[in-house]
């Protein structure tokens, strides 16, 4: 529940998600459920030469288990409330 | 005690986790799915697998690639763990 | 009752705990290897870094040598946020 619970306190914030497929897409981060499966609003692809279908798409649902990685923006780590919301899953799981 | 009281079973049928248990702290090669291999000193495993490994060497193709002084290995990598003459 | 900073290694996440606001090198499925200071994870090795370098290496066959040719991409990450499926392994600095 850790990081579901910290990408709820990123809702509305830009995010860039980088899939497994290599597809880097930057958006809003509209919402999130505990598969950590996202929604994303007002997207760009990173990568446009190389993912010109995607030019005409708006928001995007990506499903949890495609993600490598979620590049998060510095201004929205707690890195001290991090740290005890990881000690506290630690014990307690 | 679960062990208390319980027969010494032939070394033929211990059972997956009695060898798992009788080999923390002993010298092992851990193969992963993709071939690598691992080998050092077992400190621990839990039941997904995943293994803590002190004094680790990485082999890929047979070639020491890395080493490591402590190292977590995710539990779906694994392909087997073997003990090993030190 | 255990002490709160418990320094033994009973089971393999323990190591882990003990790398916590620690610098890890992670080792990712698809030649991409992590080093970065460990901020959070959890039981499904999902993570978060700060300050990580990123090197995916490639390997390409030279068509007219069959040569192997290894290029490595680095990239520099303020925070990232790694899926614990991608991970093989994680290791903690070398410790004196």
């Amino acid at each position: 529940m850790l990081f579901y619970s910290y990408f709820k306190t990123l809702v509305g914030k830009e995010v860039t998600v980088e899939l497994k497929n290599d597809l880097a897409i930057t958006g809003t981060l509209h919402s999130v459920d505990q598969y950590l499966n996202i929604k994303l609003n007002n997207i760009r692809v990173v990568n446009e030469q190389k993912y010109p279908h995607m030019l005409s798409v708006r928001a995007c649902f990506v499903r949890g288990s495609v993600v490598r990685f979620i590049l998060l923006p510095p201004g929205s780590v707690d890195v001290e409330l991090l740290h005890d919301a990881t000690r506290r899953e630690a014990r307690g799981g | 005690m679960a062990d208390s009281g319980q027969q010494q079973a032939p070394s033929s049928a211990k059972t997956p986790a009695d060898f798992l248990k009788s080999i923390k702290g002993k010298p092992v090669i851990v193969k992963l799915n993709s071939g690598v291999d691992y080998r050092g000193v077992l400190a621990c495993l839990d039941g997904y697998m995943n293994i803590a490994m002190e004094q680790t060497e990485e082999y890929v193709n047979g070639q020491l690639k890395n080493k490591y002084g402590d190292c977590f290995i995710r539990g779906n990598n694994v392909l087997y763990i073997s003990t090993v003459r030190s | 009752m255990a002490t709160e900073e418990d320094n033994t290694v009973r089971e393999p996440l323990d190591l882990i705990r003990l790398s916590l606001d620690e610098k890890v090198y992670v080792k990712l499925k698809g030649e991409r290897e992590l080093r970065g200071k460990l901020h959070a994870y959890d039981q499904h090795l999902n993570m978060i870094l700060g300050d990580v370098e990123e090197t995916v290496t490639m390997v390409e066959i030279d068509e007219e040598t069959f040569e192997e040719i290894i290029k490595t991409n680095k990239r520099m990450v303020p925070y990232l946020f790694v899926r614990g499926d991608g991970v093989i392994l994680v290791s903690p600095p070398l410790r004196s």
